[in-house]
């Protein structure tokens, strides 16, 4: 579909437009914004139980205080904002919801009971201390194996258990295919719960205007277009008089784009007290209650024949969805990706998966950079390893021998995904060569030991889905996630381009890549473009910035976009050189007949002819203006792949891993800026890293969070991080306008089990085999001893 | 056993129906004031403020330099960093009450006469900024950092970075460019050197 | 997250700040370089009514040779300590210890004695007040006494000070001239807040027999621990393989470390076990 082959600036490392402002500290984040002088700044009263019957409230201490307007509970709320009820389409869902603020129960350390409204943040953190809540508390259940216990307290008595989604899936003639295999494989992994601590916490500023009964709200969202449909939805207002827009967002990593209470409370308050109100996050609410993420057990059954040939894998997955159903995605974001995208990019013919997702009382999860395919890929990857370990096979080999083959494009998996193109084989191959990983083999000894530390390798080969349409969301249930993006592009009188996108930028570089894409196919400076998004009232609808389809959808958009508005151009200009349109080219701000770039004319001239400003008339049957809106839908998935493969040393005296070597080999097809996708290639391993190492969000039995600050909660620092040898290969996706596909999480989606394998190979002379991240210090210390008896 | 755990453990209240802020044991503490002058990017602000209002406050809304960003508000991510008397700080760990008298360069006060300072205008072109909410805090660590270190390698670089912590970069860009940038203002004083003598 | 309201006072004289002390006792918080209260005021954990600033007490920042020591006042940051030649040259274990306390930014105004006060049992500073048999100078209008660091130590967070003291400065004894000093750390990632930590000093003649040595861990129980029975095993000894491997074997096995989430009590034993052996042949190899 739409093969391009004259890329101009596409492909090139321009150096970032928005730069200029980031790096003068000039950016407007929303805690920056200039906030009208009677501003209400909000408080949240936080429930310290993880479940918890509320038998009182007394504000009395709190409104007494002063510079406090007013305290709301619960209550107050209810009515006037319907409860979070994310429309999930999908067999095995049971349906429950969330209020805004608690009324009844609380069912989570960190939900909100009451909010605080004050005069300055200082006097609504002293205001929270001074509501007096009593709780009655309840037996709470934190983990999965506690909360399908029979005798579990229940959460929600309308589920009668704490099963909330249950999904069965087998391809047809699975149990005879499994059977007739002789060599069966088990595995069972556990991943700890993460979260994506953008280094800005979230926040919403709420600013009325009066005079057209309107009101906007700046919030750090990678969805504004879906969170004013929910504000209009949860507060029954028509969707006409909200505005959402995003300024500048420090990072959402997927943590943003779910719609959270205090973005509809803050809406609701300004209502009803007619001021601008404001609320920022602190760190420690960030990690208590924004989505976490993982917290899933893979139990993994791999039937294999005597060549090391995957006949068959049956998949028992168990996630933890939290307290409640975070809006929009539930908690079946993870649960269906994490077994729709197990067979990764291998030729896995006969798949079974049986998936439960329970509701405890812990924040609710969703989505966070790589949902799911960190977790299925370190599942069926550490079973390579172990493939090779039993038959006496490389590693690498074994999964050469499962790749789906080059020839074998465009491919249908097991659940019936389409891999548009791919270069699986190539990929692990060119990792191969650039990580000198036969000779690091060869050399390797038996016990892996060299210089005091065991030392070992490890490969991760992952397919990462990416531009998801709206096929991939209704396969999958979600009804409130639309799937295409759209674009405006504007030829303005003057000859240069204005974009306006649906999407919003969280540190990506859209201002940048999206105005190359338009200049590009424009045929004008790149610094004539002008990109605009993150505004619901200056673009048009669309889904927004997560799930790696950024480039794929809006790319694919403004492209189709500039299609139409350059062939307007040729019309006017085909019509004033009585030339045949299809013979007309756009270049350097200009459109001639190809071959002859002096005859035609500038974009301005046509520009003016467009706008009415000259004796120039338009053609017959041309509207004025030069501009088209494109709203593009693209396809299921495409599917982007790549290769990591990490040197790492494990000290047998402490625990602790070093990682010596990084090799990455990537595809996203065509590829806009290199330098960007480099980037996004660096963050997102980085943060794979922490997740194998040493992230992980700890609650204990009766659910209370023991780790809500960034001493506890255990970030990579740039000591943690080696540097990255990379090497891109450029397969474009044929179903995708322009070839593109995303790019944001293969980099996290690699390393959590290309690390753990490197770990796993290190300590394979010692019979152990890794069986959860993050692989701690103390944790690996455990098993070294308990190897060594 | 530690503070870190008394932290994590913040919300524990065993054995408890009835919760409660530490406030009302203590009945309400003075709310005092006290007028203050700071010296930010050479110009001079007095003003009364609370004992406890922080100096990233102070910047950000008294004086309206936003470039200074709040992280954590609990001295870890080094978003917040400035220069205080000519040394990094957490501003979100700083009363301003207690600094009459100080000297502060925050982000605002570094490119001079317009032009981006060698450590942006390295953080530019190696592509070491992606959201840009860290940035701020890193470019400080590095300035003061690399006024100590003409000819740094790259591990040293690294070391001295653990200051900051970065959620989009995976520090690769970063660690570069401060490399660039060293060697960009070692060949800089050469330069000035050279026009002296 | 903001601090809760407090008075704030600035005084100038040293005599000053335990006047203050003495009529606000227990609702007085010392705030030095505030590296450490901060961030639990931020958090509400910690509310004092009163906090008494040193930042205009110069006359405690100093760095002084006194007797056969050095002793470090009690607004003296820790950045200076780490800058100062004299303490590289008759302090080394101090020196090496420094780039592990905190990052830059916190040492450019986090105090060593505030540091110490504050008794954190991951804290690296008093595991290394503890090797160097630190003596700490209480004052307060009573007067002023002085404690060594396992009676200045009471429990995690908890030290002996009384409600109108203040630890005033730290002395630091000299170490021997031919002394070498190692500090070693294990943290859940290469830097920052440590899980286990060892300090050490010791001088080793050219035949490997060692004397006056001194081994203080950290993150093994609630208050820094003197391994002393270790030190009597080491004292005139050859320092072989084989003494290296029983001295940290028999200095862990009776410990009892504490659980937390980053760690539990048997991973602390086996990695001060680990620490002291790499500190122990460190000095060795030297």
């Amino acid at each position: 579909m739409n093969a391009i082959d004259d890329w101009t600036l596409v492909g090139e490392s321009i150096l970032r437009r928005e730069d200029a402002y980031l790096l003068r500290g000039q950016g407007k984040f929303v805690d920056d914004l200039p906030v009208p002088q009677n501003t209400v700044h909000l408080g949240f009263v936080c429930s310290p139980f993880a479940h918890a019957n509320i038998t009182g409230i007394d504000i009395s201490r709190a409104v007494a205080l002063p510079g406090v307007i007013d305290v709301l509970t619960g209550n107050d709320f209810v009515g006037d904002i319907l409860p979070f009820k994310p429309d999930i389409k999908i067999e095995g869902y049971r349906e429950i919801s969330r209020p805004v603020v608690a009324t009844d129960t609380v069912r989570f350390v960190g939900e909100y009971v009451a909010v605080v409204l004050a005069e300055t943040p200082y006097i609504a953190q002293d205001a929270i201390e001074l509501v007096d809540v009593e709780y009655d508390p309840l037996p709470a259940v934190a983990r999965i194996e506690d909360a399908l216990d029979r005798e579990a307290p229940v959460i929600f008595e309308s589920l009668g258990d704490n099963v909330i989604f249950k999904s069965h899936f087998e391809t047809e003639g699975f149990a005879d295919h499994f059977a007739s295999v002789e060599h069966v494989l088990e595995g069972e992994f556990h991943l700890g719960r993460v979260t994506g601590v953008p280094i800005e916490p979230r926040g919403c500023l709420g600013v009325i205007d009066p005079v057209a009964d309107s009101y906007t709200l700046w919030t750090t969202t990678q969805v504004p277009h879906v969170v004013r449909t929910a504000i209009a939805d949860h507060l029954r207002l028509p969707e006409s008089i909200i505005r959402v827009v995003t300024p500048a967002v420090g990072g959402g990593f997927g943590v943003k784009s779910h719609i959270y209470p205090d973005e509809l409370i803050v809406v609701a308050l300004m209502r009803r007290y007619r001021r601008a109100v404001k609320w920022i996050q602190d760190r420690r609410e960030e990690l208590l209650s924004d989505a976490h993420a993982r917290e899933h057990i893979h139990r993994i059954k791999v039937a294999v024949d005597a060549e090391a040939v995957i006949q068959a894998v049956e998949l028992k997955l168990q996630t933890n969805g939290g307290a409640y159903a975070n809006y929009p995605f539930s908690c079946t974001l993870e649960a269906t990706g994490a077994a729709r995208m197990l067979p990764g990019p291998y030729r896995i013919r006969n798949y079974k998966y049986d998936v439960v997702s329970v509701v405890t009382n812990t924040a609710p999860t969703g989505a966070y950079r790589g949902t799911g395919q960190p977790s299925c890929f370190l599942a069926i990857e550490s079973m390579m390893d172990r493939i090779g370990r039993e038959l006496n096979i490389d590693p690498a080999d074994v999964r050469l021998r499962n790749l789906v083959q080059p020839e074998e494009f465009p491919y249908v998996n097991a659940v019936g995904v389409r891999y548009d193109t791919g270069s699986y084989k190539e990929s692990l191959e060119k990792a191969l060569e650039i990580s000198g990983y036969r000779e690091y083999k060869n050399r390797q000894p038996k016990d892996r030991l060299i210089d005091g530390k065991y030392r070992g390798i490890g490969i991760c080969n992952y397919t990462e889905v990416s531009g998801t349409g709206a096929p991939g969301w209704r396969v999958r249930g979600f009804a409130k996630m639309p799937g295409f993006d759209s674009s405006r592009v504007v030829i303005e009188p003057d000859g240069r381009v204005a974009v306006y996108l649906s999407q919003a930028d969280a540190g990506q570089g859209h201002y940048t890549t999206f105005a190359q894409v338009a200049a590009d196919r424009l045929g004008v400076a790149w610094s004539d473009v002008t990109v605009i998004e993150g505004d619901t009232s200056k673009t048009p609808f669309g889904t927004g910035t997560f799930a790696s389809r950024g480039s794929v959808v809006g790319g694919g958009s403004i492209i189709r976009c500039c299609e139409k508005v350059s062939a307007k151009v040729k019309r006017i200009v085909g019509e004033m050189l009585e030339i045949d349109p299809s013979d007309l080219v756009l270049s350097d701000g200009r459109v001639y007949p190809l071959g002859t770039p002096d005859k035609g004319l500038t974009l301005k001239q046509v520009a003016e002819t467009a706008y009415s400003m000259n004796d120039i008339a338009m053609p017959e049957g041309e509207e004025h203006g030069l501009e088209a809106t494109d709203y593009y839908d693209p396809p299921m998935v495409t599917m982007a792949n790549g290769t990591h493969v990490v040197q790492a040393a494990v000290d047998p005296g402490d625990g602790t891993v070093e990682i010596e070597r990084y090799f990455i080999v990537h595809d996203c097809g065509r590829v806009i800026n290199p330098m960007i996708v480099r980037g996004q290639i660096h963050g997102a391993t980085a943060q794979g890293i922490g997740e194998a190492l040493m992230e992980e969000i700890v609650y204990d039995e009766d659910g209370q969070l023991l780790n809500a600050n960034l001493l506890d909660y255990v970030l990579p620092l740039v000591l943690d991080i080696p540097d990255m040898e990379i090497a891109h290969i450029e397969t474009p996706s044929i179903d995708t306008v322009g070839g593109i596909k995303g790019t944001a999480e293969g980099g996290l989606t690699g390393a959590v089990p290309a690390v753990a394998n490197a770990v796993c190979d290190a300590l394979s002379g010692l019979g152990i085999n890794i069986s959860r991240v993050p692989l701690r210090p103390s944790f690996i210390l455990a098993q070294i001893d308990k190897a060594a008896g | 056993m530690s503070f870190k755990n008394l932290v994590g453990m913040f919300f524990k209240y065993p054995d408890t129906t009835r919760v409660t802020g530490a406030v009302e044991q203590n009945g309400r503490n003075d709310n005092d004031s006290a007028t203050v002058q700071l010296t930010i990017n050479g110009t001079v602000y007095k003003r009364e403020v609370e004992s406890r209002y922080l100096l990233v406050d102070f910047i950000r809304h008294e004086v309206g330099l936003k470039g200074t960003h709040i992280g954590c508000e609990h001295g870890v991510c080094g978003a917040c960093t400035v220069l205080l008397n000519g040394n990094s700080a957490r501003s979100c760990l700083q009363f301003a009450a207690a600094l009459d008298g100080a000297q502060i360069t925050t982000i605002e006060g570094i490119a001079e006469d317009g032009d981006l300072h060698p450590v942006q205008q390295a953080f530019h072109e190696l592509h070491a900024v992606q959201c840009g909410y860290c940035t701020p805090g890193f470019l400080l660590t590095s300035i003061e950092f690399l006024r100590s270190h003409a000819n740094p390698t790259r591990e040293d670089i690294r070391r001295a970075l653990v200051n900051n912590v970065c959620r989009c970069t995976g520090y690769v860009n970063i660690v570069e460019a401060v490399h660039k940038a060293a060697s960009q203002l070692c060949h800089n004083s050469s330069e000035y050197d050279r026009e002296q003598t | 997250m903001k601090p809760a309201p407090f008075k704030l006072c600035m005084p100038e004289e040293e005599q000053e700040i335990l006047a203050l002390l003495q009529s606000y006792g227990r609702d007085a918080r010392i705030l030095a370089g505030g590296q450490s209260l901060v961030p639990l005021m931020n958090m509400r954990i910690m509310q004092p009514q009163v906090l008494i600033s040193l930042n205009r007490c110069t006359s405690l920042s100093y760095i002084n040779a006194q007797g056969n020591g050095i002793a470090v006042g009690a607004r003296t940051r820790q950045a200076e300590i780490e800058e100062s030649e004299q303490i590289a040259s008759r302090l080394s274990l101090l020196s090496k210890a420094m780039p592990y306390v905190g990052v830059r930014s916190s040492r450019n105004f986090g105090t060593v004695c505030g540091s110490l006060a504050h008794a954190d049992p991951l804290a690296e500073l008093p595991s290394v007040a503890a090797a160097l048999d630190a003596r700490f100078q209480l004052a307060s209008v009573r007067g002023t006494r002085e404690v060594s660091a396992d009676e200045f130590y009471i429990g995690a967070l908890t030290n002996c000070l009384e409600p109108d003291e203040m630890l005033r400065q730290v002395l630091f004894p000299a170490l021997p001239p031919n002394s070498k000093s190692v500090f070693v750390e294990v943290s859940t990632r290469t830097h920052g807040f440590a899980v286990v930590g060892l300090a050490m000093c010791a001088s080793i003649d050219s035949s490997a027999i060692c004397r006056d040595v001194r081994l203080a861990a950290m993150g093994v129980s609630e208050t820094t621990l003197r391994l002393r029975s270790a030190e009597a095993m080491l004292e005139g000894n050859t320092l072989s393989a084989e003494l290296i491997d029983e001295v940290s074997r028999a200095a862990t096995e009776t410990m009892n470390p504490p659980h937390d989430i980053h760690a539990d009590g048997n991973y602390r034993k086996r990695v001060a076990c680990t620490l002291i052996k790499r500190a122990l042949s460190e000095v060795v190899q030297r």
